[in-house]
């Protein structure tokens, strides 16, 4: 089967005057697993659109298994075979998974009435082609993510698909349940359906793409087989920098013990215990529900503990509010910048400065401009945060900058301990490397770092030693030789 | 599986109403011993008619998009100027061609919400407030409303029951109104629609996930627009039956029914954030606070602090909904943030 | 477009800072062509001084409550309670005066008396915002919901306090101080007005505590991951509101001499259109007490525009008010929408 289920050609499409595809060219073979790969804003999801029918292109032309479509609609799309599972899932939490099942299909045929046998044949139908094993009669928001996305997956199925579109599929998953999608893609390969997947993990591309394509800046920057393609390549065509692994290296000037952790316990974990050293770059990792990101929360005032201690400095101390934490040094860069960490609407200066609030205010409460502003200027400057207005809302920043203005607002304060969770999800490599850079050469100047991660090679490429998680407690401990990608991942299992 | 497992109905926020219902009618009960008399029940669902019907617009608007305030008053002016119509023409046929009039008016007045939610998407409460003034405006100022005598045949019809009751005790008689069979009617069509129509679950969906459901293929814009069409049509048949049932036209006393609708659908469950909710749960919610204040009398309890009362159990009915409709949804994601 | 100032030693900050908001600009000429447009139509009655004098006066009330309707919902929240507050605080206020005040009293312990009953009358409405804010920030009741509950729970308590009648005839100096003219012909009332109006401003746009609102209203999750202290903050408002809702109360009490339960139900609608008009996102985290105030004054002067209209009757008001809302809307709307394209050209 060497010919292509989809053709895309010299596709441009354009948003009052921004151009979001420049003229992109796609094509996929039937019967492979493809990955569309690139930077943040460079182009996939709107191309994906554009090919679901979402978007309206304005120039170019699709071919979907050997039919022109000058245009096309999402429900042409759908007929001629093409499924999209976006990131949300586009799922109904309010609803029952029996109707989140057949609800798509049953529009489709344009019935107007509801025959709850008929829901009922369909959605066991569909939960069937996966062995996916779900209570039809749940509501949709009660089941975990990786529920959800197999609703999502057993849905698409249902129409005949020939072409599956997935977006990022694996944010929001644990190692487990990639490894058990990774399976199900595969078995749809067998079957005979094509697999456009979109990531720029790293990991997930090599794994189980056939070939795969890069766009940059709404332009092609190549297409190949993934045989041909490496790491170093990778992020070179990513970004168009070269990059070591890391240009930083790692700190082996530690000192004192600041923080002792022994035998914490909280909802969500327990039994947890810990040293970490000032100069210190400690990872975390475990899949969801490990209770790695309670952790975070309770070191940071966020989440009581029933019972432990934690010593600063090598005082006992009771961190049971944000404020006690701040006290202390500690700061957090929470997992979800878009809705823990930003106030997007709010301008990038003032999400900078929100923490030094009361340094930068007199006595009667009034604001000292001059000290924001300078203040937010030095950052910016120091991070390398690329705007050119810091009067901007933060929702102008991309990703990789976002992150940046979250972990800055907490550098203006000084901490002496730093958790940050999940410091690079969604961020693209030029921004990442900064990131890591940044945070080796906080170590060098004294700081304790946590890094709660799963990301494998941004644990291995920046921490000295790791802890796993699992079920809420400690299962093992790498560092040094024993630390790699291989002995993380069996440590996962 | 089970579909009526134990487990299952003690989830439900609108068991606990339930209870909630059960338990004060026991006590009213105790203390007056008249709440169980047959002409105080018939009183107390000649009291829901009324507002149960408000009750679905406010639901509907709730589920589908946000809070619709203007219910009230679509009843008010559609019912005025159809009342003002029929003696102008002395119209002197049967009731239900007014209540159609009323509806058309209704209808006119519930697109025009719509389409102001549809096109711009601003939030429900605010707009419905702007349309509010709106009809109020036109209401008092163009048609310089007020008190009004009705037509024969409206006064016929809020007369007409169809069952009488007299208490054997005190000698007191209630009557059993037939509008009461419009507002079965309503919610049958309404349950039957919502339940039973892909339409219906659309209306479920938008309040879900508005991009889910046009990804899916609900037409959102259609269905969001015919929800409010819907709200215009049945508040009219509310402000008819109103008028009817007191035997005049009194447009000063629609406006601010409104609130206490509201918290009469929270308190049965719906949800404030849209997608959740049950007919059921918004009988039950409304009997409660028709039950509240019709009965507080019967408790003893002097006309005066009566506000008091249904003030403290909207403040206490929706803590507890809102914990449980949150509770559900938490227990689901890893360990949230827990401490405040 | 603002660009970065080349040396930041010498920016100099005005106290208050007037935002680059457009909104602020169009409510100001929209207020220049009401003016001059009255004046044409009516230029006897219009620019006379007790036509300007009933305006400060009427629109003091709206206005303050419009306050407490605005920083509640910047906050992120909304408060549907501020008339029955304003209701409760003049209650409890008028009947304090007539029982403690004699005739035969000397002015100045009547003085004394008016002066408690008036801190009396804030102090109610302080704890009347302290328990909204409570209801919303500790146990996560919708604000709307809470302050739905609480309108009614305070009219019924004003209900027994007064015993369902019209508290009047208030003894002492009170009216006569509240309703004094400065100038002969400037309200006191407004005079106050006024300075909340500049205070508040101040506060919201200068102040850390009015940061905070905006950062809580934008995201109360990320503001609690910041550092900042929800619940403090919006307490906090609520009990600001609840404060400038009885003011609002007592210089009704003093306007027209008495207070009752269910006073002014329309005010709370009025408020939200006054706030809306104003610029202030009814989501959170956005507008300004200066584009609140100029609403306000646009709203009263439209208003009292039309009361010379012998054929245009008070009702019409709402028409006018309710067209008017969803008009701004739809203009900031396409205004925005606008704005939000040049936006993304440039990042």
């Amino acid at each position: 089967m060497n010919y292509n289920i989809l053709s895309v050609k010299n596709i441009k499409k354009s948003f009052g005057g921004v151009n979001a595809l420049k003229g992109v060219d796609l094509q996929i073979k039937k019967g492979e697993i493809h990955c569309l790969a690139g930077e943040n804003g460079c182009g996939k999801s709107t191309l994906i659109k554009v090919i679901s029918g979402f978007y309206t292109h304005d120039d170019g032309d699709i071919e979907i298994d050997g039919q022109n479509y000058p245009t096309i609609t999402p429900s042409e799309a759908i007929k001629a075979g093409i499924q999209v599972i976006y990131q949300d899932f586009s799922i109904f939490p309010n609803l029952t998974v029996l109707e989140n099942l057949a609800l798509n299909q049953v529009i489709s045929q344009k019935k107007k009435l509801v025959n709850k046998k008929e829901f009922r044949d369909i959605a066991e139908k569909a939960v069937r082609k996966i062995n996916f094993e779900v209570d039809l009669d749940a509501r949709v928001e009660t089941l975990k993510v990786a529920d959800k996305q197999l609703i999502a997956i057993s849905r698409a199925l249902l129409d005949d698909a020939k072409l599956v579109i997935m977006d990022e599929p694996t944010t929001a998953l644990t190692k487990k349940e990639i490894n058990n999608l990774f399976k199900i893609i595969e078995n749809l390969k067998k079957n005979g359906v094509t697999i456009l997947f979109v990531s720029h993990k790293l990991d997930e591309v090599f794994e189980i793409s056939d070939s795969i394509t890069i766009l940059k800046n709404g332009e092609n920057v190549i297409s190949c087989p993934v045989s041909e393609m490496n790491e170093k390549k990778f992020a070179y065509y990513m970004t168009g920098r070269e990059f070591a692994e890391t240009n930083v290296s790692a700190n082996t000037q530690m000192s004192d013990v600041i923080m002792e952790v022994s035998h914490l316990s909280a909802s969500g974990f327990e039994d947890v215990s810990f040293k970490l050293r000032a100069g210190e770059i400690l990872g975390i990792s475990g899949q969801l529900g490990s209770g790695r990101t309670e952790l975070a929360l309770s070191l940071f005032g966020m989440l009581k503990p029933t019972s432990g201690e934690v010593k600063v400095d090598g005082k006992t101390v009771q961190i049971n509010s944000v404020k006690k934490a701040q006290k202390l040094g500690i700061a957090l860069v929470p997992e979800d910048r878009l809705t823990e960490g930003l106030f997007m609407p709010q301008s990038i200066k003032r999400n900078i400065t929100v923490t030094r609030l009361n340094d930068f205010s007199n006595k009667l409460g009034f604001l000292k401009d001059q000290q924001i502003d300078s203040e937010s200027l030095k950052w910016i400057k120091e991070i390398h945060i690329t705007t050119e207005n810091d009067e901007l809302p933060a929702s102008t920043l991309s990703g990789g900058n976002q992150q940046k203005v979250v972990v800055s607002r907490w550098l203006s304060n000084s901490p002496r301990i730093m958790i940050l969770n999940g410091p690079t999800v969604g961020v693209d490599i030029g921004a990442k490397y900064d990131i890591h850079a940044l945070l080796r050469n906080l170590a060098i100047s004294g700081m304790a770092i946590i890094i709660v991660s799963n990301d494998a090679s941004e644990v291995i490429s920046t921490c000295n030693r790791v802890l796993v998680m699992h079920a809420g407690r400690i299962i093992s401990e790498l560092s040094g030789s024993d630390l790699s990608e291989k002995s993380l991942i069996e440590a996962f299992i | 599986m089970n579909h009526f497992s134990i487990k299952k109905i003690t989830k439900q926020t609108e068991f606990y109403v339930f209870l909630i219902i059960v338990a004060l009618s026991l006590l009213i009960q105790f203390r007056s011993g008249q709440f169980f008399t047959n002409n105080n029940i018939v009183d107390l669902m000649r009291s829901m008619v009324v507002p149960s019907m408000y009750a679905i617009c406010a639901f509907l608007a709730f589920v589908s998009t946000g809070p619709d305030v203007s219910f009230p008053l679509i009843a008010a002016l559609s019912s005025y100027a159809t009342i003002v119509i029929s003696l102008n023409i002395g119209y002197k046929g049967p009731v239900i061609w007014l209540y159609v009039l009323a509806g058309v008016f209704g209808l006119l007045m519930g697109a025009f919400n719509g389409f102001i939610l549809v096109k711009y998407k601003f939030p429900a409460l605010i707009v419905t407030l702007g349309t509010s003034a709106i009809f109020s405006g036109v209401l008092f100022g163009v048609l310089k409303a007020r008190r009004m005598e009705l037509p024969s045949t409206m006064l016929e019809f809020g007369k007409s029951s169809i069952l009488t009751v007299k208490n054997a005790d005190s000698g007191l008689g209630s009557q059993l109104p037939s509008t009461i069979l419009i507002l079965v009617g309503l919610y049958i069509v309404t349950y039957l629609v919502l339940n039973y129509t892909i339409v219906g679950r659309g209306v479920y969906a938008i309040g879900g996930d508005e991009v889910s459901a046009e990804r899916a293929g609900f037409n959102v814009k259609m269905i969001r627009f015919g929800v409010f069409c819907a709200n215009g049509v049945v508040a009219s048949i509310a402000g008819m039956t109103y008028s009817s049932m007191t035997q005049f036209a009194l447009p000063n006393e629609f406006s601010g029914a409104e609130m206490t609708v509201i918290a009469a659908i929270i308190l049965g469950g719906t949800r404030i954030t849209g997608g959740v909710g049950t007919l059921k749960g918004t009988l039950l919610g409304t009997f409660l606070i028709v039950m509240v204040a019709n009965s507080l009398i019967l408790l003893g309890i002097p006309v005066y602090w009566q506000r008091v009362f249904t003030g403290l159990i909207i403040i206490v009915g929706t803590a507890i909904s809102v914990r449980k409709s949150s509770g559900s949804v938490k227990k689901s994601l890893k360990a949230e943030v827990t401490s405040k | 477009m603002n660009k970065m100032p080349a040396d930041i030693s010498t920016n100099k900050t005005k106290l208050i800072r007037l935002p680059k908001d457009s909104n602020i600009t169009r409510l100001f000429l929209t207020l220049v062509a009401i003016v001059i447009v009255a004046i044409v139509l009516k230029p006897h009655n219009f620019p006379s001084t007790s036509n300007i004098e009933s305006i400060m006066k009427q629109l003091v009330e709206y206005g303050l409550m419009a306050f407490a309707v605005g920083i509640t919902m910047i906050s992120g929240g909304i408060d549907l309670s501020t008339v029955y507050i304003a209701n409760m605080s003049g209650i409890v206020a008028g009947i304090y005066m007539r029982t403690f005040i004699s005739p035969e009293a000397s002015l100045s312990e009547q003085l004394m008396v008016s002066l408690v009953a008036m801190l009396i009358g804030i102090l109610i409405g302080a704890l009347c915002g302290i328990f909204n804010g409570i209801l919303v920030a500790h146990f996560n009741i919708p604000a709307m919901l809470a302050t739905l509950g609480t309108f009614q729970l305070f009219m019924g308590i004003s209900v027994v306090i007064s015993g369902g009648t019209t508290i009047s005839r208030i003894p002492g100096p009170f009216t006569t101080i509240g309703n004094y003219r400065i100038f002969g012909f400037v309200p006191i009332a407004f005079v106050i007005f006024i300075i909340i109006a500049i205070l508040l401003s101040v506060m919201m746009s200068r102040t850390k505590f009015g940061t905070r609102i905006y950062l809580v209203g934008t995201n109360a999750k990320s503001s609690k991951f910041a550092g900042i202290n929800n619940k403090a903050v919006l307490i906090k408002v609520y009990m600001l509101a609840g404060i400038l809702s009885s003011i609002a109360g007592l210089i009704s009490l003093a306007r027209v001499n008495s207070a009752k339960a269910d006073f002014g139900s329309s005010y709370t609608m009025t408020g939200i259109l006054i706030v809306v008009l104003g610029g202030v996102n009814p989501n959170g985290g956005f507008g300004s007490m200066t584009g609140v105030a100029l609403a306000v004054v646009v709203l009263q002067v439209l208003s009292s525009l039309l009361n010379m209209f012998q054929n245009i009757s008070n009702y019409y008001r709402d028409l006018i008010w309710g067209v008017a809302l969803i008009g701004v809307l739809i203009l900031n709307y396409m205004i925005s929408n606008g704005k939000i394209r040049k936006l993304k050209k440039k990042n």
